[in-house]
């Protein structure tokens, strides 16, 4: 059962064209994020299935509902789609209480839901605090409170986490993401945070001008985002161009085995951490590279490398204290299968 | 919906010009030749215009100077002179020129009239400034200061840069406002557009001359908002990127500034009431003529009370939907919409109330000598002070709140009674309780166009004064002050409020 | 896209939400007034009035005579003051349309300007028959009610007995540079120089006008401010109305030869000395309206004219009533006989003070 079906939705902005023929399913239960750089549509797409925007074209379902599309618009306030705005937007002049109970009717308010909420968010014994009285982290859980207590079919997440503190967001994250689940909410968090996406999403989805790039699960969409672009925007890539010969694809960092077999000209997807960085002839496959720089991380060290042939190339190593300094030489091998990409890698993208 | 509403709301505020292209064309171009084209209407326009510049200027230096006091510095007292700094707006101009007038020999002609209507009109400029110094983040003067600008540099490079919409919108209300002040440009004797607009009513009974003059105070009008929206269109809004609490603004220390910097403050309070205050105990001691009974002068109150209460309901609820307009379809149109209900701001009350006679007798006919058609021709002039109160207040309820409530099922009525009025309605109040107090003061409208028989205080004290009956004018000057006063505190208390605006 | 405000921002505002119990009391109050105004206005406890008049003059002066009359007949009258110009022009505004039965006008020239819209009707012949000719409509459009002289008023400290003109054309003389208080603007100075123009031609019209601005004049707005400063020292002199000396004894509870500001009336026939007059229009479609010639009569009456000879001090114009105590008759002043309520004249004579320059 699908919580939501967006089908070649269209909307446009005088010239400009935010949605154009983007696809979504959701289904019940799961949380979807949908990821994007500013201005792919994302956040369009959020208040069109929200109803503060009207479809140009397309359809959107909720459940068996359809609620947009062929000269319908169900209003936002008859769609039962909660929305947790980026800024919280709590009421000022209303309570935590309050803020929360907006959505219910006085029958539900007195049946604890209130209570009920804020304890899943973690803020038992928080209802008669005014939304001035408490932080930043705080009032984003209210306002995660507030969409789940009327029990929607679907909540949204307009970037609810970007304005907080890099340390608060971790734990806000899972917090909410455990809330979510214990309430078996259907939710959609639209993200530009690559990080934020893969680590709390059942599914992601990636948008680009208008568009559904890739849908899956958070793996899928790192391992084999299907073309370039996708692969460049969910985590660093090191992207080779290759004539493919059934299961294995001669590459400047040498032949390395496709995750599936093809005969094309194709892109071949390297994530830096498959690559393994060697002393100098230490294996009989290695490539020769020189190292160029470094950026330390802590938990590890991204390599900056250059192979003989001057093809660049990033390399994730975990921080075991060797020390690589500028110009030194290595060896290069990769681990494991690699993602073909149909195509060459387009000159910009 | 918003939109018809606003069309409406200017359709109202554009009765005048109407009225007045009607009688133009009946002029004749050859008529309004003779009229305009002539030395004298060039030596108007210069005399309006400086007065309106330089009163203007004194307005945000005063206006400025005690908003920067009063939220900023160690200044003593500071609440009380924040409300201090106020209460001129309950200071109707003939009132404060007829008491420099009787208090100070010789006081008369451009200067003073310059000097009357700053004392009296700073407030405009003073109560958003004070609002606005209140609700700027202090973290850009820091920054400011940390790349090396000393505070002098920082409050004219940063500060004034972010209250600026504050200080041109009350800057254009004042000058707007001198243009079509008539009590202190009367009694003053300086030769403006308007007070030239009330002579030639005088001069052989002339009406239709009278309305060309009134037509060439439109076109300056014009040119004043059309330049006004090309300073405006340079504005950036302040965005704040981030979270983090506000804190309050740095204190500046006067120092040795303090003792002049009171006495400042003291000396534009006592001009602007003290000296006022003198001459209506004077004429009270030397007059023997007596106000109405208490019964009269109670009901006076209540009709002036009861009017003006009905002329800033009617404002705002025309005001409403243009100032949300342009809080939430920030834009060209909302922009034209709103200034066009400037328009009839900079003209004589006496043109107002004609062109609302004019409308009356034409087409509302069941409402012509009503309070309804007074009330409305209140709502033609002063509808700029409140389309400002609702848009500043609307940008307090922004539009993520409303939509944020209608996601959790709430339908569009519930959500402007739970969320959008609560929010905006103080907002509202404040801009109900400015318009309220101008309709308090107004009187040549209020003359033509209240109904028969019924009196207010500013009619009354016309009465008086028309016949030297000082002694009697002078308890109806006093209570409309002090009835006036009232909603000056509110909106003193809530520009000096931090987040509110005025 | 949207730039939406941070929570910090809504901390602000909910802080200030919660202060604003005031505000919300006014709205509340303010709303209150409305329902308030508005159910007075509905169910105001007045019943329509008789005839409604919409007067020039000021409601002081006029209400009591008026509720004289009420008392006396029992007709109720609504009355709507205003300044006579503007009353003017409302009417013109209002047309045919006009609520008002009655124009009672302080001066001949705004009644000319409502006879000539072709607003008025005839006033009934027994009442014009009670005021000289020269004092009513040439075509009988309006009839004068009170008579108000023109007078030189000094300060007695400041200007010597014999300093006084005899004439009013004397006072373009050096001897009067800077010391002269006029009201071009009003009506008043505008029917004197019709008259000037009338008994001494245009060209002598147009020359005392340049002398006067020549000689420095101190142009004030209208006549009780000269009256006033004259009786504060603050000017020596002055042109106006005989009647604003008595207003300002009043005010000050003396009798007027305690004023510092005395008069000095124009004699034999001296266009200085000229009379104006107050007077009532009957619009026309109260021109069958009994009640309306019913109230002009009043004001034509004994009652009507000894209230105005001795209340406010004007001259009253009908045979039989006495002046106050105290003026000289008109017969004494051989005030000049003039026709003045030509409206074109006016025109003209309004023409010749903007082109002197005293009104700018």
């Amino acid at each position: 059962m699908n919580a939501l079906v967006v089908r070649a939705a269209h909307k446009a902005f005088g010239p400009v064209k935010a949605l154009d023929g983007a696809e979504l399913t959701v289904p019940a239960g799961s949380l979807t994020a949908v990821l994007g750089p500013s201005g792919c549509g994302k956040t369009t797409l959020l208040r069109c299935v929200a109803g503060f925007e009207h479809l140009d074209a397309g359809e959107i379902t909720l459940g068996d509902r359809a609620v947009s599309g062929s000269g319908r618009h169900v209003p936002a306030h008859r769609r039962g789609v909660a929305v947790v705005p980026q800024d919280g937007a709590l009421f000022p002049h209303l309570d935590v209480a309050g803020n929360v109970g907006y959505g219910l009717d006085a029958a539900q308010r007195r049946s604890g839901r209130v209570d009920q909420v804020l304890e899943l968010v973690g803020l038992a014994g928080y209802g008669r605090r005014m939304p001035h009285q408490l932080s930043g982290g705080q009032q984003q859980r209210v306002a995660v409170a507030r969409a789940l207590a009327p029990r929607p079919r679907l909540v949204l997440l307009d970037e609810p986490f970007s304005a907080l503190d890099a340390g608060l967001r971790a734990g806000l994250r899972a917090d909410v993401r455990a809330a979510l689940h214990a309430d078996g909410a259907t939710a959609v968090l639209v993200t530009h945070d690559q990080g934020e996406a893969l680590s709390m999403a059942d599914q992601v989805v990636v948008m680009h001008q208008g568009r559904v790039r890739r849908q899956g699960t958070p793996l899928e969409v790192y391992r084999t985002p299907g073309d370039p672009w996708v692969a460049r925007f969910v985590g660093d890539a090191v992207l080779l161009p290759g004539t493919a010969g059934g299961d294995r694809v001669p590459t400047p960092l040498g032949e390395l085995a496709l995750d599936r077999a093809c005969h094309d000209t194709i892109t071949v997807l390297v994530r830096p951490e498959q690559i393994r960085v060697t002393p100098p002839d230490a294996a009989p496959d290695a490539v020769a590279a020189t190292v160029r720089g470094q950026l330390f991380h802590g938990h590890d060290v991204v390599l900056d490398l250059r192979l003989d042939d001057g093809t660049p190339v990033t390399a994730r190593v975990l921080d075991r204290g060797q020390q690589l300094v500028p110009g030194q030489r290595v060896g290069l091998t990769v681990d494991g299968p690699v993602h073909a990409m149909p195509g060459p890698e387009p000159v910009a993208g | 919906m918003l939109l018809t509403g606003s069309l409406l709301a200017v359709a109202v505020a554009l009765i005048p010009l109407v009225y007045l292209g009607v009688r133009a064309a009946e002029a004749g171009g050859e008529r309004i030749r003779a009229e305009l084209l002539t030395g004298a209407t060039a030596e108007l326009a210069a005399t309006s215009l400086a007065l309106a510049a330089l009163v203007t200027a004194g307005c945000l230096l005063l206006g400025v100077g005690a908003a920067f006091l009063v939220t900023r510095t160690d200044l003593p007292l500071r609440r009380t002179f924040g409300v201090v700094a106020a209460l001129p707006l309950a200071m109707p101009t003939y009132v404060a020129a007829f008491g420099w007038v009787s208090v100070v020999d010789g006081f008369h002609g451009f200067w003073p009239a310059a000097l009357v209507l700053t004392f009296c009109s700073f407030p405009y400029v003073y109560l958003p400034v004070a609002a606005a110094l209140r609700s700027v983040d202090p973290a850009v003067e820091e920054v400011s200061q940390s790349l090396g600008r000393g505070g002098r540099r920082t409050f004219t490079g940063v500060t004034l840069r972010q209250i600026r919409p504050a200080v041109v919108a009350g800057g254009l209300l004042v000058t707007l406002y001198v243009l079509s002040d008539f009590g202190a440009v009367a009694l003053l004797r300086v030769n403006t557009f308007t007070r030239s607009v009330f002579t030639s009513f005088d001069l052989g009974f002339d009406r239709v001359g009278a309305l060309v003059q009134a037509t060439a105070l439109v076109v300056v009008t014009l040119v004043i908002l059309g330049a006004e929206l090309a300073v405006r269109r340079h504005d950036t809004r302040y965005a704040k990127v981030g979270g983090g609490t506000r804190r309050p603004a740095r204190i500046v220390r006067l120092g040795p500034w303090r003792a002049p910097a009171l006495l400042a403050i003291v000396a534009v309070a006592a001009g602007s009431f003290a000296v006022p205050g003198a001459a209506l105990v004077r004429w009270t001691a030397e007059g023997v003529s007596r106000p109405g009974s208490p019964a009269e002068i109670a009901g006076a109150a209540a009709n002036s009370m009861g009017v003006s209460a009905l002329g800033a309901a009617l404002t705002m609820l025309l005001a409403l939907p243009i100032g949300l307009l342009t809080a939430r379809a920030p834009g060209p149109l909302s922009a034209v919409l709103d200034r066009l209900t400037y328009l009839t701001h900079a003209l004589p009350g006496l043109v107002v109330g004609l062109s609302l006679v004019f409308f009356g007798i034409n087409v509302a006919y069941p409402l012509y000598q009503t309070r309804w058609l007074l009330a409305l021709a209140y709502a033609t002039l002063f509808l700029p002070l409140a389309v400002g109160a609702v848009a500043s207040a609307a940008a307090l309820s922004p539009p993520s709140l409303e939509e944020a409530a209608r996601s959790l099922g709430r339908g569009p009525w519930a959500v402007l009674r739970t969320v959008t009025l609560p929010l905006t309605l103080p907002g509202i109040g404040a801009g109900a309780a400015l318009v309220f107090l101008t309709c308090m003061k107004e009187l040549p409208a209020t003359l033509l166009l209240r109904p028969t028989g019924m009196d207010t205080l500013a009619t009354e004290l016309w009465t008086h004064t028309s016949v030297a009956a000082y002694a009697a004018a002078s308890p109806y000057a006093a209570l409309l002050v002090i009835l006036s006063a009232g909603p000056v505190l509110v909106l003193a208390r809530r520009a000096l409020t931090p987040g509110g605006t005025p | 896209m949207r730039t939406d405000r941070r929570p910090s921002t809504a901390v602000t505002i909910g802080t200030d939400t919660r202060r604003k119990a005031a505000p919300r009391a006014v709205v509340a109050s303010l709303a209150a007034a409305v329902l308030l105004a508005a159910g007075l206005a509905g169910c105001s406890g007045e019943e329509p009035k008789d005839i409604t008049v919409y007067s020039g003059r000021t409601q002081s002066l006029v209400q009591p005579l008026i509720d004289e009359f009420t008392k006396k007949t029992g007709i109720t009258v609504a009355v709507r003051y205003g300044t006579t110009a503007q009353t003017a022009a409302q009417l013109q505004e209002e047309g045919d349309k006009s609520p008002a039965d009655v124009f009672l006008s302080q001066d001949a020239g705004a009644l000319g300007a409502v006879a000539k819209a072709g607003l008025l009707a005839q006033v009934p012949a027994e009442l014009l028959a009670k005021v000289p000719a020269p004092y009513q409509h040439a075509g009988g459009q309006w009839v004068g009610v009170t008579g108000r002289l023109r007078v030189f008023a000094y300060n007695a400290d400041q200007v010597k007995p014999e300093e006084l003109p005899k004439s009013v054309l004397d006072v373009t003389g050096p001897q009067w540079k800077g010391r002269l208080g006029v009201a071009p603007t009003n009506a008043s100075f505008q029917t004197f120089v019709t008259a000037l123009r009338v008994q001494h031609g245009d060209a002598k019209a147009k020359q005392f006008l340049d002398g006067i601005k020549a000689n420095e004049p101190q142009i004030r707005d209208n006549n009780i401010v000269i009256v006033g400063e004259i009786n504060d020292g603050k000017l020596p002199a002055g042109l106006v109305n005989h009647y604003y000396l008595f207003e300002k004894a009043a005010e000050l509870g003396v009798s007027p030869d305690q004023l510092k500001v005395k008069l000095h009336y124009f004699g034999d026939g001296d266009t200085g000395g000229l009379l104006n007059v107050s007077g009532l229009g009957l619009l026309k479609k109260a021109s069958g309206n009994a009640k309306a010639k019913q109230f002009m009569e009043y004001l034509l009456g004994v009652d009507g004219q000894t209230y105005f000879a001795t209340k406010t001090f004007e001259y009253p114009l009908i045979a039989g009533v006495p002046t106050a105590p105290g003026l000289p008759s008109l017969a004494d002043l051989k005030i000049p006989a003039i026709n003045l309520n030509d409206l074109d004249t006016l025109a003209a004579s309004v023409e010749m003070i903007k082109n002197s320059g005293l009104t700018s």
